[in-house]
């Protein structure tokens, strides 16, 4: 079980400064029906910078959602801490951690409009403020049309993308999505990859992605984290921006350090599947 | 790779809706007229048989009698007294226990320890013959309408609280922790996930408790009662006249269906969002 690897996790050079997620020694265990201790979070240090975008690559069932699901505070660490940024402006409600969780999880007893806008109906928004703003999410993000739709009648991509805006629309200041495009085609995936790049950046955003399309979290971040197999460590941690430096993901496809990242982060995960 | 798709490509409607809904009323004509068919048949051959003495009417009842009898009970009024009874106690009843049954079922959601004491407690309500109860009620409530409706009463009660209980328990623990990532409240929770998504496990616990109303409500009037089908019923079973008994029977049968349409009706309307 022991993973024989011991790159040393070097804290990149951030690219904004402050820290907004300060995550230190995380384990987390739990227990099967047996009662026997399963460990599936050894060790996750991992300081998430104010501003940033920032990818988790891992094998699957290494602990990623684990992960997310103790930053969201829905889950308590087994041990170690995570120290969050304080600076909520005031008078602004809702939970400043958005989280698109992995599955779309949308109420079929409400409508799209009605999904998308729950998080504002939690914290009181007035309706036709929160309808409003439902409305002009879901036209920018191509599901205008499917307002008074239930989710039943719509594709598995379009409700990724009502997941996504249910997600966005309470404007949290940092945000955990978890393979948020795993149900949409090659092409829609590349159009809302640099949409919600431009968006989320334009509007200051910390984000933490999970994914496993190596090619994706390149393409998109400004570091990438690679976990190990369960039990999970953070593995490496690597430097990017491109997207940053090119303003459009499609374009930081282009350049020449993807493909060497591409293979560096390739040969991390491989060493992982191939033995334990 | 998938076809091509841009963001906005619109679900095709289907079409005419008002087309298909006229076939669907047609087919459901169709159906009908056979199955009058097949009763008609039915008491044709019934009766065919009594004439070639095949059949003893002593013993079976004959089709003519019961309708000579039926015209009778419905001449002096009395058949209408007797559905009346039979159908107030039963709806009665039948009404207080779903409804409070399901109050207390969901409210349960909110006392987890407290669901887990009683637990055991309802499975054995639940397994135990509610008509075992019968001549207790009867000496507590009298043979009058009360004991009627506090014997659909407990027989529906029980019912509707295990179903509710059980919906509520059976939520996906995922759809919990995407409202308390939202920021909800436990009220929040309670009042627009648990409710919601318990509601069709509500309504099949209505549609079951339908028969399990009636035959509460008719056992209690065969043991002690002055009115209802089922005083008609075993009084003229007592009288070894049959077609009398059948009269109690049918009609029985008819209340039975009729309620049953109504809470179905109900339920189409509720969930239309699961329907196309
Ligand atoms: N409540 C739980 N009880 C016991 N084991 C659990 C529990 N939740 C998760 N696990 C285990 O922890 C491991 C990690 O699960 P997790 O969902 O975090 O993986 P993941 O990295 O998100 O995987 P994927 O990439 O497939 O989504 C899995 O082996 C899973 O079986
Ligand atoms: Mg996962």
């Amino acid at each position: 079980m022991q993973a024989a690897v011991a790159i040393p996790v070097a804290p990149a050079a951030s690219v904004v400064g402050k820290t907004a997620i300060s995550l230190k020694r995380l384990k987390k265990t739990f227990e099967d029906d047996e009662g026997n201790v399963v460990e599936v979070i050894r060790d996750i240090t991992l300081d998430i910078h104010d501003g940033e975008f920032i990818s988790i690559v891992g094998p699957s069932g290494c602990g990623k959602t684990t992960m997310f699901n103790i930053i969201a505070n829905l889950l308590e660490p087994t041990s170690g801490e995570i120290v969050l940024r304080k600076a909520r402006p005031r008078g602004k409600k809702g939970s400043p951690i958005g989280y698109m969780l992995q599955r779309d999880l949308l109420f079929p007893w409400r409508t799209i409009l009605d999904n998308v806008t729950l998080g504002l109906e939690l914290a009181g928004v007035p309706k036709a403020e929160r309808y409003d703003k439902g409305r002009a999410y879901l036209s920018r993000y191509g599901l205008g049309d499917f307002a008074n739709a239930y989710p039943h009648s719509l594709s598995g991509g379009m409700r990724q993308r009502a997941a996504l805006i249910r997600t966005l629309i309470t404007d949290p200041d940092i945000i955990l999505l978890d393979e948020p495009f795993s149900a949409l085609d090659y092409q829609t995936r590349l159009v809302l990859e640099d949409e919600i790049v431009s968006i989320l950046r334009e509007f200051g955003k910390t984000v933490v992605l999970i994914t496993h399309d190596i090619g994706e979290a390149i393409a998109m971040s400004d570091r990438i984290a690679v976990m190990t197999q369960r039990p999970t460590m953070v593995k490496t941690v690597y430097d990017v921006g491109l997207s940053r430096e090119y303003g459009s993901c499609l374009k930081a496809r282009t350049d020449a350090r993807y493909q060497a990242l591409f293979d560096a982060i390739w040969a991390d995960l491989d060493i992982q599947l191939g033995g334990k | 790779m998938s076809a091509v798709t841009s963001l906005d490509t619109p679900v095709p409607r289907k079409k005419t809706v008002s087309e298909r809904k006229r076939r669907a009323r047609q087919v459901l004509l169709q159906d009908n007229l056979a199955r009058a068919l097949i009763v008609f048949l039915g008491f044709v051959l019934w009766q065919v048989g009594v004439n070639q003495k095949f059949i003893d009417p002593f013993l079976m009842g004959e089709p003519r009698g019961i309708a000579l009898e039926a015209w009778r009970m419905i001449e002096t009024g009395q058949l209408l007294t007797d559905v009346v009874a039979t159908v107030q106690a039963t709806i009665t009843g039948f009404l207080g226990g779903s409804i409070l049954g399901s109050l207390c079922g969901l409210a349960l959601w909110y006392a987890r320890r407290l669901a887990r004491i009683l637990d055991p407690f309802f499975i054995a309500l639940n397994s135990l013959p509610k008509i075992a109860l019968a001549p207790m009620i009867i000496i507590w409530f009298g043979s009058g309408i009360f004991s009627k409706i506090a014997l659909a009463f407990i027989a529906t009660f029980v019912v509707s609280l295990l179903t509710a209980y059980q919906g509520s328990h059976q939520i996906d623990a995922n759809l919990v922790n995407m409202m308390r990532s939202l920021g909800a409240t436990k009220r929040q929770i309670f009042a627009k996930l648990v409710i919601p998504a318990t509601m069709p496990w509500i309504i099949s616990a209505f549609r079951l408790n339908i028969g399990f109303a009636l035959i509460a409500e008719v056992g209690g009037e065969f043991i002690a009662s002055e009115v209802g089908l089922g005083h008609l019923i075993f009084v003229n079973g007592n009288l070894f006249n049959l077609n009398a008994v059948w009269v109690g029977v049918l009609a029985l049968m008819i209340v039975a269906a009729c309620l049953y349409l109504f809470v179905t009706r109900i339920e189409k309307r509720l969930f239309a969002w699961a329907k196309h």
